[in-house]
């Protein structure tokens, strides 16, 4: 990833700005460069992002980090069973000074918004998060207010195996752009974190490294990485495969494509190149894709993970051009 | 159902193969119904699933009924059912038939016994062909009956088979093994309850049997493709024996074999033609008229006179000079140098041998045309002589009685070859031998003698009606009915010379001919055969023992030193012996090797002509090696030629600079298209282009496997890893693939220096990683070349397969 002296400025402030971002994630999170580079990549992409793991691994550390990082409204919602919708979204209450209906806006009216268990919220909370994450507005009593940009929620969750969750449904599930696991540190990283945690924690004492200016025109920039008309092809041969492999029930949607080679814009940017190559999406499919689908019975009963699946996928898909002969 | 189908189309397909033995083609008409008949029988039988015996019962009746109605229609209950008229008048025309096959040459004209004969033949090959492949399954031994069909036009025609008739033939048994493979496959493969459900369970496809016909047909073509196509590209330039060079050989067209005539089957057939057509026109330079010989036949076989294949070695053509020298001929003896100019008629059918006066010393023409040198007969395996014109220097012994008469024995290699008879001679034809000669006399005077016999004492007459040639016809010659023509006359003349012990061999070619205004024209009826005698240091001499004139052979004379006033001056040969000295017994007995006379080389310029030596053994191996190295090496120099028109590309400087190709890129934004590789024709790209094919055919060439999905970056990656590059090549590694993937998806390829240092690192890298054998085997059998050159093979089988789709395209499925 060294082509760097022939990149666009903009390209260099983005690249320069990320690189400040992850150094103050990484500062609270150890050992999870992947993790962090692709909570950015997704900032980037202007989509959503699914943090799903056992509980303590520093899900919510990881997104309160980001959202600390950057200059900007940050709002939380502990997820729980009784959480209402309105309780997300804001309500309408009665003035009566003015004798007026007022809109008390919700959590979700900031810019980045922290999900915190999304999972363990009833699916009808769950789904009031759909207008905000697709369309970037609520709408409460007829009126709908749009929200800032940029926006972008990061919901953790739990594995749905365990205890009082209720499991993401498919529609909800596709509109996260990525879900990415954090797993267990390393030893090395584990013992730094003993050292680092504990007397104070970490997260306290980071400051905002960029504005929410700064993203926009990061946003902007990543917008202008040029996709070729052979990637385009070759992202929609991989979404393509998903669909007619006999291992999966449920294929990647036409939204995922579209997220696909998005989120590829930003990773090629933050690699410093303004035009996305094969790797790029080879990188994301897994991320992007598997939580999409559904693995058929037969893959269920060879215990066939839609990871595993998806990574089969790309080393069968022919990279375009690739074959000379 | 398919089955008896093929098996008559196949039939059909090698019937063909007879055309060329008629001369119009009712025959096939005829032939054809009888095929018909055949597999209608056959496909009822397998209609009705009729036991496998009662089939072919049925299919017999049926042609006979055919053939009835056909042949003899007149005599038949109702035109159709035999009855026992009908049955004699069969067997009638069945005998006339046999008659007439023995009395015409091909072509033969079409006579209803010689239709009907050829009908049934082809009806009874059709019902064998059809037991072998529907009723007993076994498609591939139906191949022997077609087989036997086949051989039939091959054994009697002296042109070779056309090759289109070989292609259609075996299209014809390839549909038959085809028809069979798939009745087999269609029974184990076809899923029976989906036939019974089509309405509830959406159809299988069928036993997926595509592929599997596919390769079928792919191997039955190559075999088609490489069965005519080889033999024409064998470097044989010699008729060798091993590709069975003996009677009625034939292979397809372009090849370098020659088919030879039974000579005796043309010599009946000509004699007998109503039409007395021109072969050819000569002058000489005595204006005496001369026997011109085409073959020499020198194999008894107790049945017929053949011929031992000739060999025509390259440095026997008669392009390199004088021929080898004649057999026996002596120096002691005088000898005249005769010129000939012949000039032979455009309407010759393919003649391959040159009719040449005996001895030949030297013969002009153009063409590869060789001589064998036992026997001086001239040949061409690739050129015919009809109407071409040759001049013909020969050497002819003049000997006197006396030099005749002292003659000592043959040399044994003669001996051995010319005095081979059958051990089962019939004893009264040796017992004649001794009867006709004196048993004191010389080899010379029995020679006379037996002459003698066959044109005077022995009363024979001459007569075209004899039938047949064969052993019983030759006892039956000599001493029975003493009738027939040049052919018994000649062959017995030699059976019993060789009995007498004197070396022999039959003649054929023609008389003299007519004189017509100062010319000697030969014609059909001057083919003619005679036998030839051997005498130590003469040579070979003609005896001429059929009778001529009116009565008999019209054209031909009797040589003059078988006359009884041998030394007086002959009427239409003059003598112009310088010195008839006797020279006696002093020959040399190795007289066939003796220097060339020096007289014939004075006559040719006066330049002593080198004689090749024949290429050793040891060089025409390692030529045939070295060629087959030059086949081998051309995948090598075509991938070196890819190679270096590639690095010419990438060796050198994009001219565009980069804002141009932007310009471009603009241009092309405007237009609305947004490709990436309509910007190929800029140079830049052209040279990273170059440069990745050349580093994927090296891999390739390596041996190293290279995923379908893998990046340019991920491979340059993997590489340096795998094979541990050092760093130059590692960075030369990176920058190749950064270049291809600018190339591939970036909006602008930047910045391209040229790339031919950088290739060249890592294919030195690359080349360190392998072993000095794939290194070795990468420069002289490149797999990328090869594969390419597979690719090529498999697009072009591809082509066929869609060729064939198309014709036979329809609905695969009925229930889909």
């Amino acid at each position: 990833m060294a082509v760097t002296q022939d990149v666009p400025p903009q390209l260099d402030d983005l690249v320069a700005t990320a690189h400040r971002i992850r150094e103050a994630i990484e500062s609270v999170i150890e050992g999870k460069s992947d993790v962090v580079r692709l909570t950015l990549t997704v900032l980037l992409a202007e989509g959503h992002l699914l943090i799903e793991d056992v509980p303590g691994v520093g899900k919510t550390m990881l997104a309160k980090a980001l959202a600390r990082s950057i200059d900007c409204p940050v709002r939380r919602v502990q997820f729980t069973p009784d959480l209402l919708p309105s309780d997300i979204t804001g309500v309408s209450a009665y003035n009566q000074q003015t004798r007026e209906f007022e809109f008390k806006p919700g959590p979700v009216f900031a810019n980045i918004v922290v999900g915190d268990e999304i999972n363990r919220a009833s699916p009808k909370t769950q789904s009031a998060l759909l207008e905000c994450m697709e369309e970037h507005q609520v709408t409460v009593d007829g009126t709908t207010y749009r929200l800032d940009a940029p926006f972008m929620v990061i919901a953790t969750q739990n594995p749905i195996e365990m205890e009082g969750t209720y499991p993401l449904p498919e529609a909800q599930r596709d509109r996260f752009t990525a879900r990415i696991a954090m797993g267990y540190p390393e030893p090395a990283a584990e013992l730094e974190m003993l050292d680092v945690h504990g007397a104070t924690s970490p997260i306290d004492k980071l400051e905002p490294v960029a504005t929410t200016a700064e993203v926009r025109a990061l946003i902007e920039a990543v917008r202008a990485v040029y996709v070729s008309q052979a990637i385009k092809k070759y992202a929609i041969d991989l979404v393509t495969a998903t669909r007619h492999s006999p291992e999966l029930r449920l294929g990647a949607s036409p939204r995922s494509t579209l997220q696909l080679v998005r989120a590829a814009r930003a990773h090629a940017a933050l690699s410093g190149r303004d035009y996305v190559i094969p790797d790029d999406l080879q990188a994301l499919c897994v991320p992007v894709l598997a939580h999409r689908l559904l693995p058929s019975v037969e893959a269920q009963g060879q215990r066939r993970l839609p990871e595993q699946v998806i990574a089969d996928l790309v080393r069968r898909v022919p990279v375009p051009e690739a074959q000379a002969r | 159902m398919r089955l008896p189908v093929a098996a008559g189309a196949a039939t059909g397909a090698v019937a063909l193969a007879l055309y060329p033995l008629f001369q119009t083609g009712t025959w096939f008409w005829t032939s054809l119904g009888a095929i018909l008949v055949v597999t209608a029988v056959g496909v009822l039988a397998s209609r009705y699933t009729l036991p496998v015996w009662p089939a072919p019962v049925a299919q017999l009746a049926a042609f006979s009924v055919y053939l009835t109605a056909v042949f003899t229609g007149d005599a038949a209950w109702g035109r159709v059912v035999p009855t026992k008229e009908s049955v004699v008048e069969l067997a009638k025309l069945t005998a006339a038939g046999f008659a007439d096959i023995q009395r015409f040459a091909v072509p033969v004209p079409e006579r209803p016994g010689i239709v009907l004969l050829t009908c049934s033949g082809v009806g009874l090959i059709a019902i064998l062909v059809d037991f072998f492949a529907s009723r007993l399954r076994r498609s591939a031994l139906a191949g022997l009956p077609l087989l036997s069909l086949f051989v039939v036009p091959a054994s009697f025609i002296s042109d070779p088979l056309s090759w289109p008739t070989v292609v259609v033939a075996a299209l014809g048994f390839l549909g038959l093994l085809a028809a069979d493979g798939r009745e087999r496959i269609a029974h184990w493969g076809r899923a029976v309850l989906v036939r019974r459900t089509p309405s509830f369970v959406a159809p299988r496809p069928a036993a997926e049997t595509g592929t599997l016909r596919l390769s079928g047909k792919r191997v039955g073509f190559a075999a088609i493709v490489l069965a005519v196509l080889l033999p024409s590209m064998l470097p044989t330039l010699e008729p060798s024996p091993l590709f069975g060079f003996g009677v009625g050989n034939g292979t397809g067209r372009g090849g370098n074999s020659i088919g030879i005539p039974n000579p005796m089957v043309n010599l009946r057939g000509a004699l007998s033609l109503p039409a007395n057509s021109t072969i050819l026109a000569y002058t000489s330079s005595d204006s005496g008229s001369r026997y011109l010989r085409l073959y020499s036949l020198d194999v008894f076989d107790g049945d017929q006179w053949t011929m031992s294949p000739p060999k025509g070695r390259p440095e026997d053509r008669t392009s390199e000079g004088p021929l080898p020298p004649a057999p026996g001929q002596g120096a002691s003896v005088p000898a005249a140098p005769v010129t000939t100019k012949v000039a032979v008629s455009e309407e010759v059918r393919k003649m391959s041998f040159l009719p040449l006066p005996y001895p030949a010393a030297q013969v002009r023409i153009e063409g590869d045309w060789r001589a064998d040198a036992d026997t001086l007969m001239v040949f061409s395996t690739t050129d015919t002589a009809e109407g071409s014109s040759y001049e013909v220097l020969s050497n002819e012994p003049r000997p006197t009685a006396a030099v005749l008469t002292t003659a000592g024995p043959a040399s044994q290699a003669i001996a051995d070859r010319y005095l081979r008879l059958p051990d089962d001679l019939p004893p009264e034809i040796i017992t004649l031998a001794s009867q006709v000669t004196e048993p004191d006399a010389t080899d010379y005077e029995q020679a006379i003698q037996l002459q003698e016999f066959f044109t005077s004492k022995g009363g024979f007459s001459y007569s075209l009606a004899t039938q047949g040639h064969g052993g019983p016809a030759l006892t039956d010659f000599l001493i029975r009915s003493r009738a027939g023509y040049c052919e018994q006359f000649a062959a017995s003349m030699a059976v019993l010379a060789r009995i007498l012990g004197i070396p022999a061999r039959v003649s054929v070619g023609y008389t003299g001919g007519t004189n017509i205004a100062g010319r000697w024209t030969v014609r059909t009826h001057d083919l003619h055969a005679w036998p030839e005698l051997y005498f130590e240091g003469t040579g070979w001499l003609r005896f001429e023992p059929t009778p001529s004139g009116a009565t008999g052979q019209g054209t031909a004379t009797v040589p003059i030193y078988t006359q009884p006033a041998v030394d007086t001056g002959g009427s239409d040969e003059p003598t112009t012996r310088p010195s008839s000295g006797p020279t006696g017994g002093d020959l040399p007995s190795g007289s066939a090797n003796s220097p060339r006379n020096p007289m014939l080389e004075r006559d040719f310029g006066g330049v002593p002509i080198a004689v090749e030596e024949g290429t050793p053994l040891a060089v025409k191996i390692g030529l045939g090696v070295a060629a087959a190295l030059l086949v081998a090496l051309v995948p090598a120099m075509l991938r070196w030629g890819v190679r270096l028109s590639r690095r010419r590309v990438y060796s050198r400087r994009p001219a565009q600079s980069e804002t141009a190709a932007v310009e471009e890129r603009g241009r092309e934004a405007a237009r609305g298209s947004t490709r990436v590789t309509a910007v190929r024709s800029n140079r830049g790209q052209a040279t990273v282009a170059a440069a990745w094919a050349e580093l994927d055919d090296a891999l390739c060439d390596y041996g190293m496997t290279r995923q379908p999905s893998e990046s340019p970056r991920a491979l340059a990656r993997r590489l340096s890893e795998q094979y541990e590059f050092d760093a130059d090549a590692t960075a030369s590694m990176t920058r190749i693939a950064e270049a291809v993937e600018r190339m591939l998806f970036a909006r602008t390829l930047g910045e391209t220096g040229s790339l031919r240092e950088d290739v060249r690192r890592v294919r030195r890298a690359l080349a360190g990683a392998v072993s000095r054998g794939r290194r070795i085997r990468a420069a002289l059998l490149p797999p990328s070349t090869l594969l390419r050159i597979r690719t090529m093979g498999t697009r072009l089988l591809d082509g066929f397969d869609r060729l064939e789709n198309i014709r036979f395209g329809r609905p695969a499925r009925r229930n889909a």
